[in-house]
């Protein structure tokens, strides 16, 4: 009898402790994600996919089922928000449990690349039939590879455009945009809705809507943000330029700093309280379900600048790689390709997920919502720059949106603040060593 | 006291013989603490010193590549006038949160504590943030505080930058922990409370001392014990603020600058910048911080604490 109470004592000691660890090995790495210790690579009998955006989570979902049925390899899906990904991805590489296939983006990828964390692809690539790499754009596929080996395969490509309110623009008596519009029209049309009570205003856009708004101006106005040989294109008297026009629209045609922090553009939109903002075709999928903005909202191309002639629309696109130290390379790969293929390509531009990065299939995307008229973000692929990069992008970008905070807010003036980012970021840059 | 057992046990260690009970109880202590332990030194113990063995290094990517530099992180962080921003914002919250949160908490345990009606829906009312996820309850403040939406300013007819006005957004984030934080607070009052015997009540009511008086001369030093641990465990907490500065000032805030706690700046260093070596050394001095005034309190309690 006492045995028995013995190896009870012991046996409950046992579980508990073995509860212990293995809450430790499940909790570690999942940083606050808490999907059940599905981030085990490998672990069942199916691969992991990783990736930040809900939005594409239904539409990824089916085209991972069509890809069970075709080759019967099992994948479950994991959805995280976009810092908590990064968080879990960096823990996962320095710990060697990763997710098996995830995301790549240009902000990390030379991180990853360099650091001996991605599985090579080069090979398997070489060797597929289905893939078809001159489809997709050049500066997509150098920005996964790195010393002449292939990390990623491009998943989809990204381009902006201006959504306006209709109501707004008939309550003004002003014409809708075709797209045909300059720089300079744009601010007097925003200068147009802006009403003097503080209840609307033209248009909004953070320090942190680089790549969705005002870079696209830098770059239409003949500036650069990252120049050929890797320094700071902030001293370019064009980015000066295209930043004062930033500055006198956050002056004149912008809600108040504060507010726009709290609220961000595409919440005052959603709000009616402003009249334009500039929004990258990710968005789309979270619009269509937006009732204000199907009702009242549309899209039109990116204006251009009245010297240069140019409309210019940033566009970056990710990539799918797969872990280095995942225990199913081949499958991996297999589902790496099949996002690849020219028919899934267009089944996720049809579907409405993003845009293709295969060539031309994005027409497919265009017709996958009656609410909007997506053309002018196909139409904006006429004229595009790769968001710009350098090997360790965040040292640098980060530091630049804290700095444009200053002007936004009237603690400085834009000139001041390009000449203070200047000199941050020919710093960080210097300081890199890949 | 009732360690007897164990200490008998220890005492036998140096020598040789033991009875087979006291061996027993040896063994059995052990096992039974053996997955707090493990749990302690996996989760706690270990990163600790990871954490200090980091701060002397410049992190490469993904734990590798780690290059010593002695002290370079902390000169550099002595020097860093961000650093010293983020400190004074810590200790701004925690000045606000910490005796609001006691005082609203010991008057709200005082007056549940008697015999009235709905007093478990008033307890669960109070304890309910709590329960809630802080990052939940950021977000329903973020929208209560939003300078164009909000329902406060809506209420009151203002246009108050509840958040974003660097002057202010620091208080209303400690608003926010205060109420987060009483329904904790005062449950641990309230056992405190029960604790004291009604004699002494039951005497000072006859002698004719008013509610009061009771509440300043036997309520308070009786229950000091409790004060005393909410008090240290309160400013403990509010010195490690982050979720709430997290999930209410957006990077795009004017008032960041104004309300980054050191923590939050442990978080973008380690997490956001990858700069693990820095992040690390910055989470040491706020572990020094603490202790030292940890220590501070430990002696001030004889002046004040009163264990019966």
């Amino acid at each position: 009898m006492k045995n028995i109470k013995k190896f009870i004592a012991v046996a409950l000691a046992a579980v508990m402790t073995m509860g212990m660890l293995t809450a430790c090995g499940g909790g570690s790495g999942s940083g606050g994600a808490s999907t059940g210790g599905a981030s085990t690579g490998g672990s069942g009998k199916g691969l992991t996919v990783a990736i930040w955006d809900t939005n594409q989570q239904a539409g990824l979902k089916e085209i991972i089922a069509d890809f069970t049925a075709e080759t019967g390899i099992q994948a479950t899906i994991q959805v995280m928000d976009w810092s908590s990904y990064w968080t879990l991805l960096e823990a996962g590489a320095t710990g060697g449990d990763m997710p098996d296939i995830f995301w790549m983006h240009s902000n990390e990828a030379v991180r990853y690349m360099a650091g001996d964390i991605l599985l090579d692809l080069t090979d398997y690539i070489a060797k597929s039939e289905k893939l078809e790499m001159d489809k997709f754009p050049e500066d997509l596929k150098k920005m996964y590879t790195w010393k002449d080996k292939m990390y990623a395969v491009p998943k989809d490509m990204d381009t902006i455009a201006i959504w306006y309110n209709k109501k707004m623009f008939d309550e003004a008596g002003i014409p809708y945009p075709d797209g045909s519009w300059t720089w300079d029209e744009f601010y007097d049309i925003a200068v147009k809705l802006t009403k003097p009570d503080g209840s609307q205003y033209g248009f909004a856009c953070n320090p942190s809507n680089e790549q969705d708004t005002w870079m696209n101006i830098v770059y239409s106005m003949g500036g650069t943000i990252v120049t050929a040989d890797r320094k700071s294109g902030f001293d370019d008297p064009n980015t000066i330029k295209a930043m004062e026009f930033v500055d006198k629209c956050v002056k004149n045609v912008m809600p108040p700093a504060s507010t726009m922090s709290e609220s961000g553009p595409d919440v005052l939109i959603q709000s009616g309280k402003v009249a334009m903002i500039s929004q990258g075709s990710w968005m789309v999928a979270g619009f269509k379900g937006n009732d204000f903005m199907v009702a009242n909202c549309d899209v039109a191309r990116l204006p251009k600048d009245a010297t240069t002639g140019r409309s210019v629309s940033l566009y970056n696109g990710l990539g799918w790689a797969a872990a280095k130290n995942t225990k199913m390379p081949d499958e991996a790969f297999k589902l790496i390709e099949w996002f690849g293929t020219k028919e899934m390509q267009t089944k996720q531009a049809k579907l409405g997920v993003t845009m293709a990065a295969y060539e031309g299939v994005s027409d497919e995307w265009v017709n996958n919502t009656d609410k909007f008229n997506l053309k002018p973000y196909l139409d904006a692929m006429d004229d595009i720059v790769f968001r710009p990069y350098t090997y360790s992008t965040l040292a640098w970008w980060n530091p630049m949106v804290e700095e444009l905070k200053k002007p936004w807010n009237n603690e400085e003036s834009m000139a001041d603040a390009c000449a203070n980012i200047t000199k941050t970021m020919n710093e960080k840059i210097a300081e890199e060593n890949y | 006291m009732h360690t007897g057992a164990y200490s008998r046990g220890v005492r036998d260690l140096t020598k040789t013989k033991w009875t087979s009970q006291e061996r027993n109880e040896f063994i059995w202590g052990w096992i039974f603490i053996l997955p707090t332990m493990i749990g302690l030194i996996i989760l706690n113990i270990y990163p600790i010193f990871k954490t200090i063995y980091e701060s002397f290094f410049k992190t490469g990517d993904f734990g590798r590549g780690n290059v010593f530099i002695g002290l370079s992180n902390y000169t550099k962080a002595l020097a860093d006038a961000e650093i010293w921003q983020a400190l004074i914002n810590t200790f701004k919250y925690a000045i606000v949160e910490v005796p609001f949160s006691i005082i609203i908490s010991l008057v709200l345990a005082v007056l549940l504590n008697r015999k009235m009606a709905g007093r478990a829906a008033y307890r669960t009312i109070f304890f309910l943030p709590m329960v809630a996820a802080p990052a939940a309850v950021a977000m329903v403040w973020r929208w209560l505080f939003n300078s164009e939406f909000g329902l406060l300013n809506h209420i009151f007819g203002t246009k108050i930058n509840w958040v974003s006005d660097p002057k202010i957004a620091i208080f209303s984030i400690a608003v926010i922990g205060i109420w987060s934080i009483i329904g904790y607070n005062m449950v641990l009052f309230i056992s405190g409370l029960q604790e004291i015997p009604k004699d002494y009540y039951e005497a000072a009511n006859i002698d004719g001392a008013t509610g009061i008086k009771q509440f300043w001369h036997i309520t308070c030093p009786l229950l000091s014990p409790t004060i005393f641990f909410v008090m240290i465990t309160r400013v403990i907490g509010g010195l490690q603020v982050f979720d709430l500065i997290f999930m209410v000032i957006d990077r795009n805030n004017p008032a960041l600058q104004k309300t980054q706690s050191l923590v939050y700046l442990f978080y973008q260093n380690s997490f956001v910048e990858n700069n693990k070596g820095y992040g690390s050394t910055i989470v040491v001095i706020l572990l020094i911080i603490i202790m030292i005034i940890t220590v501070f309190q430990m002696y001030g309690q004889k002046k004040w604490v009163h264990y019966n």
